[in-house]
């Protein structure tokens, strides 16, 4: 009942999702079809089902999906391996994104049984029966698990996630002091994934003006660099009804982050600054 | 012809959880105070204009809906209190690891649930 | 119907950062701050039987203390429940009718205070 750390799988078989048909209230271009079901291959004895969302734009149809039997005894550890098994066994249609298969570079973060993790770094074993695989939550989809980021890397770039300084560059580095450089320790090591954004329920109802926790971590990890001289302008940009203050602490970030990272805890800072700076 | 692009399901397929359900009890129970705060002006508009219009408002109350509405109404309280604190906690920007989250969440929900039958079962009236 | 094709940059500022928010978050703070002390002096006083006949109410609410802290409850507890309505409506209402429910909620909360002040003072001053 107790989470120490954000890797650790819901122990609970239920609820997985709240019991309401898969399609309430959803948008009529967005409503999921039962898609196709391939069969297990033959002479496989440990066999995992994976029930994956699918969307060809090329096609007419909406959204369906499919199900895939993988032989686990054949494919590596991880949901990614099972991906990828799938595409080259199975339908080399299905499409998703990967690159460093060890969980740095943020790029196959996907919803997997109701909750944002990254595919390389969640095991096949720890997966529901049968597996949930969708895209990332309330994005738009190009295809399959490919969701489309703009909106939240445009909302990223907004914040201007560089060194503010009138200050020349020295000779060699802005120096620090290694207390000045733990105040990073938490928030730099942030991959992008974006599945704490897309996990907030604030981001789902007003993801246009919300900025959404993986952009306000980065948001503080450049107030709190002690090298950074805009801290009044990043907090200006934040004075808003909506792009920070959408924030009411909901925590499904802290839960989902798949670097065990602490966007609740980098907002809650931002906000004593805003207070602050106001007395 | 390009279709618009489909949105991935949020509130349909996302797991609920502790984090999540808590939150959302935290505003349900902050409406329906909202809803016993106007309560609490009629009760007491009640109470400014006599004994016979106060009893009236009396008898609605401890009638059978009237308790029932004044038991939800009283864990509403004391759920919104307690993990009001909480937030408070939060908002000082301490008890951020999860461990602390999750803890601090079922230590509010048995905290409330105590309370209000505490609450109830010394005020028999 | 058709379809805005709004460059991501462009959707994502918006009209700029409106300059306020920061106030609103802190009154919620320090209202419901206030509110924890009133709201279970009010619960226990309730349980204790302060209000239990017409003649009981008029009794407890005589003591300038117990009206002060009523008066005092009331103002929080309006105060508080605009400001969470006011973000619900916020919330979920994407709208413009969204600063229709602000502004009938701002009202609301505050008739609700002065009528509840109001028969406070009433009963307190009851022979």
């Amino acid at each position: 009942m107790i989470v120490d750390r954000s890797d650790e799988v819901p122990r609970l078989k239920w609820p997985r999702r709240f019991p309401v048909p898969r399609n309430l209230g959803v948008a009529v271009h967005s409503r999921i079809a039962e898609g196709k079901s391939w069969p297990a291959p033959e002479g496989a004895t440990r066999i995992a089902t994976l029930r994956i969302y699918r969307f060809d734009p090329d096609g007419m149809a909406g959204p369906r999906l499919d199900t895939f039997r993988v032989d686990l005894d054949d494919c590596g550890p991880m949901l990614l391996d099972a991906l990828i098994w799938i595409k080259s066994r199975i339908d080399p249609t299905l499409t998703f994104r990967h690159s460093c298969r060890e969980g740095v570079c943020g790029s196959c973060a996907m919803t997997i049984d109701g909750t944002n993790w990254t595919a390389c770094t969640r095991a096949m074993a720890d997966l529901a029966q049968p597996a949930m695989i969708f895209p990332l939550a309330n994005l738009p989809v190009i295809k399959d698990l490919v969701p489309d980021q703009s909106h939240l890397f445009a909302q990223y770039e907004m914040i201007e996630p560089w060194l503010h300084a009138e200050t020349p560059a020295p000779e060699r580095e802005r120096l620090q002091s290694p207390r000045e450089r733990a105040a990073l320790d938490g928030y730099y090591e942030c991959i992008l994934c974006f599945c704490c954004t897309s996990g907030c329920p604030s981001h789902w109802w007003n993801g246009d003006r919300f900025l959404g926790p993986a952009t306000l971590l980065q948001a503080w990890r450049w107030l709190a660099d002690s090298r950074d001289e805009g801290r009044g302008e990043r907090l200006d940009a934040l004075e808003d009804p909506f792009r920070l203050y959408r924030c009411h602490t909901i925590l499904n970030c802290t839960r989902t982050c798949p670097r065990g990272l602490n966007p609740g805890r980098a907002i809650a800072e931002i906000k004593k600054k805003m207070i602050e700076r106001q007395g | 012809m390009s279709h618009r692009r489909p949105k991935s399901p949020n509130m349909q397929n996302y797991r609920p959880q502790l984090t999540s359900v808590l939150s959302f009890g935290h505003r349900l129970s902050g409406v329906a105070l909202s809803l016993g705060a106007f309560g609490l002006a009629g009760w007491l508009m009640a109470g400014a204009s006599g004994q016979d219009a106060f009893g009236s408002a009396q008898a609605l109350l401890l009638s059978v809906p009237g308790r029932i509405a004044l038991f939800l109404v009283t864990l509403a309280l004391f759920y919104h209190l307690c993990n009001g604190v909480r937030h408070l906690v939060w908002d000082s920007g301490r008890g951020f690891e999860l461990r602390a989250i999750y803890a601090g969440g079922w230590t509010v929900v048995g905290t409330s649930l105590i309370l209000a039958l505490a609450l109830w079962t010394w005020w028999p009236a | 119907m058709t379809i805005r094709h709004i460059p991501p940059f462009a959707r994502a500022r918006g009209l700029g950062a409106a300059g306020h928010g920061t106030a609103h978050w802190w009154a919620q703070r320090v209202s419901a701050a206030g509110l924890v002390p009133l709201v279970l002096w009010f619960a226990l006083a309730l349980a204790g039987g302060a209000a239990a006949d017409h003649a009981k109410l008029v009794a407890w609410l005589a003591a300038p203390l117990n009206s002060g802290l009523m008066i005092l409850l009331l103002m929080a507890g309006f105060h508080h429940a605009a400001l969470g309505l006011q973000v619900l409506a916020e919330d979920y209402i994407h709208s413009g009718a969204r600063f229709v429910a602000v502004a009938a909620i701002q009202l609301a909360c505050f008739a609700g205070a002065v009528f509840g002040i109001a028969s406070v003072l009433r009963v307190a001053l009851m022979p």
